[in-house]
């Protein structure tokens, strides 16, 4: 059934072709009109912000949306996908940003699930030995009896792509494919993207903000902006700038500026907190620190080096094994959320579906969940809903969330959408300390600039930020101080103007700052 | 699908209006009362004879609607212990079990008060009955704050320990009604003893004052669940148990509260049937029999999705359908089962009709394409 292309189809020549595609939602035009050119043997990138499109742009190309208006040809032919499955059926791969695989199953089982042969009985060697040769062929190394769980975020997005080789496909749609990774993980993917490029696939990642991928590893690139296609021009002829404007429709200043304010009362004092992961593990060893008004204090490491026990702990949400926290020199150290919540600590969770924000409530219910309990917005256990309507408005004008209204459901948002609000939530409370878990990790360029300079301003209105990062740049130019994590253990706490580049990243791969200077 | 130039599509919905909703299950039971005739014509019963008379027994016979009353009654509270906690996504299926831990609770305030002996309290009436209510929600409110502390404290399935509870329920009511139990009565006949004449409430045109209850829980906990601060914490914990965490709400006393909450309402069922509605008066012999009819309480749930104001209708329409289809097969002379069998035949359509909840047909002109 796969491998419908006509043979006469050569590096270079169209091979998926999009005429006016339109997708409506209600209230939104989501694609309008676009027109999108893939050829064989290159890396087509789509840029845009959050809620320019790509998504569903992406999502109509895989079959999993019908377009309203426009036709889809492949090799020439006009083809119709009902389902994903036809799609796949016509050499069409994708790559989503969050894994489907199987955690307990193998790399091969999870390659061969789905695919038509497996269906009667496994002949398991027989699909080895021809994973391990597409493996050979783009210089892939894996091992295919390892369990997934096991794996790095890379590896697992690598399972996916294999997958879809493995399933003939000659389109390859990785959905924004750096994002979860480590640079070093990004380094191979991009390397494995040249590979594949070469072995005459047509390969689109959508990217939203790495604009240095793009530039890097891409032969052509298309710019959406608000459903429309912006321009679509060769990469050897773009720069940083010009896709940025492009992309944002106005000039972005890339680098924020470290403003230093006043500097007060000591609001947070932690002595050596220590607390184990959901495995048991030690996964946060004697941490001290203190942050004073006005300051921001920047966590820089890979992820799963204890930011995020260091981070519930501080919310409320895991139990510390030992050492202390006071905020404004009241002991909190078992307090619960909701009295940290009172007592003045605003939290942004990395995680905005899942933790962050509740899919199926309307954004007027989505921001109560930081007002339910404040006794200016019930009485007598009755919820004043025209009041929380009435600031759901406010700061959703003030952040310039792009909304029909504020009835609507919080999975309608984009993901930059989302984050403003959840940010807008949390800041509204005016609260003492913010803590900032991956702010701007998966933003456009715009929101990012954005929620930086709202971190900034909280900082400048007195209070203070523990920032959490994996994204070195943020971290450097925003915080006043600079504390590299590895292994649950900060490797030394930096003053922000002596924290250099190379110091922080060899810090952040295990280095102590003693060891360094000796 | 094409028919000429027109196609037929299948389409995700985006939203489903409350009217949607109730458009999409009245048709669902039109379309299961067409397909249960297939069973009246079998019987060599005309169809539409055999429903008139269902619906004119259950809602228009003065002895056929007080019956439909006092099931839907029972019927609707036995919903809203399911709707409460399923509100905060758990899933309540111990009603049978908090309904006899209700009733017995109510009975045991009888006996405590040496009405099983002296056949009468010293106290007032209202107040024993009174007393007997809030044993009752104490009874229920008990069983099912097991399953609420276990789900909360350790995460223990709730499904599992509300589904043991029943069975072990069903013992304990034995054990205290049958020959040597506390609560047997004199008569023996695997019963408890009987309310005394003086504590069966008065009838409000037939029906039981509990219709208040009923109706008054349902407007309570609308406003409940959609108002207040504890209607916002409980339904943030149903949507996402993470992010409610996250925004300071208890992992560990929203399930707690909401069985201790839907328990409550299902041992108001168990005074009900056993308390209030004439002719019963006691723990019945076949006390079993209401505790499989509670199960009526899940389907009515999620018919309803959840919307106390929209299971009432609901309610009423299993409980009239129950009695009616019961009259029926006697009337008609059919074989035993048919009430049964009509109810599925509406349970099995009404969930296969949530299709259209999420996905609607829609016509499309696909002219103008080669």
């Amino acid at each position: 059934m796969y491998k419908v292309l006509p043979e006469n189809i050569k590096r270079g020549h169209t091979i998926l072709e999009a005429r006016g595609i339109t997708k409506r939602f209600p209230g939104v035009v989501a694609n309008d009109r676009i027109d999108f050119k893939i050829r064989l043997g290159e890396i087509h990138a789509v840029l845009g912000e959050n809620g320019a499109g790509k998504t569903t742009l992406m999502k109509i190309l895989f079959g999993q949306y019908q377009p309203d208006e426009g036709e889809i040809f492949i090799g020439g032919e006009e083809v119709r996908f009902k389902s994903p499955l036809d799609a796949i059926d016509l050499g069409i791969g994708m790559v989503h940003q969050h894994r489907k695989l199987i955690p307990a199953h193998s790399v091969i089982e999870n390659i061969i699930l789905g695919h038509p042969r497996a269906g009667k009985i496994l002949n398991l060697k027989r699909a080895e030995q021809e994973v391990l040769e597409i493996c050979e062929k783009y210089g892939f190394s894996l091992d295919l009896n390892a369990k997934v769980w096991q794996l790095s975020e890379g590896e697992k997005q690598l399972v996916e792509i294999i997958k879809a080789l493995y399933r003939g496909a000659e389109v390859l749609i990785l959905d924004e494919p750096s994002s979860a990774l480590t640079p070093v993980e990004t380094e191979k993917l991009l390397i494995s993207i040249k590979a594949m490029s070469e072995g005459d696939l047509a390969i689109v990642p959508f990217i939203t903000h790495k604009l240095p991928i793009v530039l890097q590893i891409s032969d052509r690139v298309t710019v959406l902006r608000k459903g429309k296609v912006v321009s679509c021009i060769d990469t050897s002829e773009a720069t940083e700038q010009s896709l940025a404007k492009e992309m944002v429709g106005r000039d972005v200043i890339f680098r924020t500026q470290r403003t230093t304010v006043e500097k007060g009362e000591t609001i947070i004092q932690v002595n050596d907190l220590s607390a184990f992961s959901d495995k048991g593990v030690m996964a946060l060893n004697g941490v001290s620190f203190s942050i004073r008004e006005g300051e921001i204090f920047g966590v820089a490491g890979i992820s799963g080096n204890g930011q995020r026990e260091l981070v519930e702990v501080l919310a409320g949400l895991r139990k510390p094994e030992g050492g202390s926290v006071s905020l404004d020199e009241v002991d909190i150290t078992f307090a619960d959320s909701l009295k940290r919540w009172r007592l003045g600590i605003g939290y942004v969770p990395a995680d905005r579906i899942a933790m962050g924000s509740i899919a199926d409530f309307s954004l007027v219910e989505n921001v109560t969940m930081n007002y339910y309990f404040d006794h200016e917005y019930y009485r007598r256990g009755v919820l004043d809903t025209k009041k929380i309507r009435e600031l759901t408005n406010d700061i959703i004008a003030e952040y310039d969330v792009i909304t029909p209204n504020v009835d609507i459901v919080a999975k309608c948002l984009s993901g930059g959408n989302l984050q403003k609000l959840i940010l807008a939530r949390v800041l509204s409370r005016k609260p003492r300390l913010v803590i900032v878990d991956l702010p701007t990790q998966g933003l456009d360029v715009g929101a990012t600039e954005f929620v930086r300079n709202k971190l900034i301003d909280a900082k400048k209105e007195g209070a203070c930020v523990l920032l959490i990062s994996e994204d070195l740049d943020e971290v450097l130019s925003l915080s006043d101080w600079v504390a590299p994590i590895y292994e649950g253990e900060f490797m030394g706490i930096l003053p922000g103007e002596d924290a250099k580049r190379e110091l922080v990243g060899a810090m952040m791969a295990g280095i102590h700052l003693d060891e360094e200077s000796a | 699908m094409k028919i000429g130039s027109h196609e037929l599509k299948l389409e995700r919905r985006v939203s489903l209006s409350g009217w949607q909703a109730t458009g999409i299950s009245i048709l669902a039971i039109i379309v299961a009362l067409a397909i249960f005739s297939i069973i009246f014509i079998l019987a060599g019963v005309n169809p539409l004879t055999a429903y008139a008379e269902i619906f004119s027994y259950a809602f228009a016979n003065p002895f056929g609607l007080p019956l439909t009353m006092n099931r839907s009654i029972f019927i609707l509270l036995c919903t809203y212990a399911f709707i409460i906690p399923f509100a905060a996504g758990l899933w309540n299926i111990g009603m049978a079990g908090q309904l006899y831990a209700g009733s017995l609770a109510a009975y045991a305030v009888l006996l405590a008060l040496g009405v099983k002996e002296f056949q009468s309290a010293e106290l007032p009436t209202t107040l024993v009955i009174l007393m007997m209510l809030i044993a009752a929600m104490l009874g229920g409110a008990f069983i099912g704050g097991i399953a609420g502390f276990l789900k909360g404290k350790y995460n223990i399935n709730e499904i599992v320990v509300t589904m043991m509870l029943n069975f072990m329920m069903f013992w304990v009511v034995s054990f205290f009604i049958k020959e040597g139990g506390i609560f047997m009565n004199p008569g023996g006949r695997g019963e408890s003893f009987e309310l005394p004449p003086s504590l069966q409430p008065s009838l409000i045109f037939g029906i039981p004052f509990t219709i208040f209850i009923a109706l008054g829980a349902a407007l309570l906990l609308h406003f409940v669940l959609h108002k207040t601060k504890i209607g916002y914490e409980i339904r943030a914990y149903g949507e996402n148990p993470t992010a409610a965490a996250y925004a300071g709400i208890s992992n560990f006393s929203m399930p707690l509260l909401v069985f201790i909450m839907g328990g409550a309402l299902a041992g108001l069922a168990g005074y009900h049937y056993f308390g209030a509605v004439p002719g019963v008066y006691k723990i019945a012999r076949n006390y079993g029999y209401f505790g499989d009819l509670a199960f009526y309480g899940i389907i009515c749930g999620l018919i309803s999705r959840g919307n106390p104001l929209a299971a009432i209708p609901v309610a009423l329409l299993f409980g009239g359908l129950s009695i009616g289809a019961r009259f029926v097969q006697g009337k008609m002379g059919m074989s035993f089962g048919v009430d049964f069998a009509l109810l599925g035949v509406l349970m099995i359509t009404l969930v296969a009709f949530q299709f259209f909840y999420r996905y609607k047909f829609i016509w499309e002109n696909s002219k103008g394409e080669p």
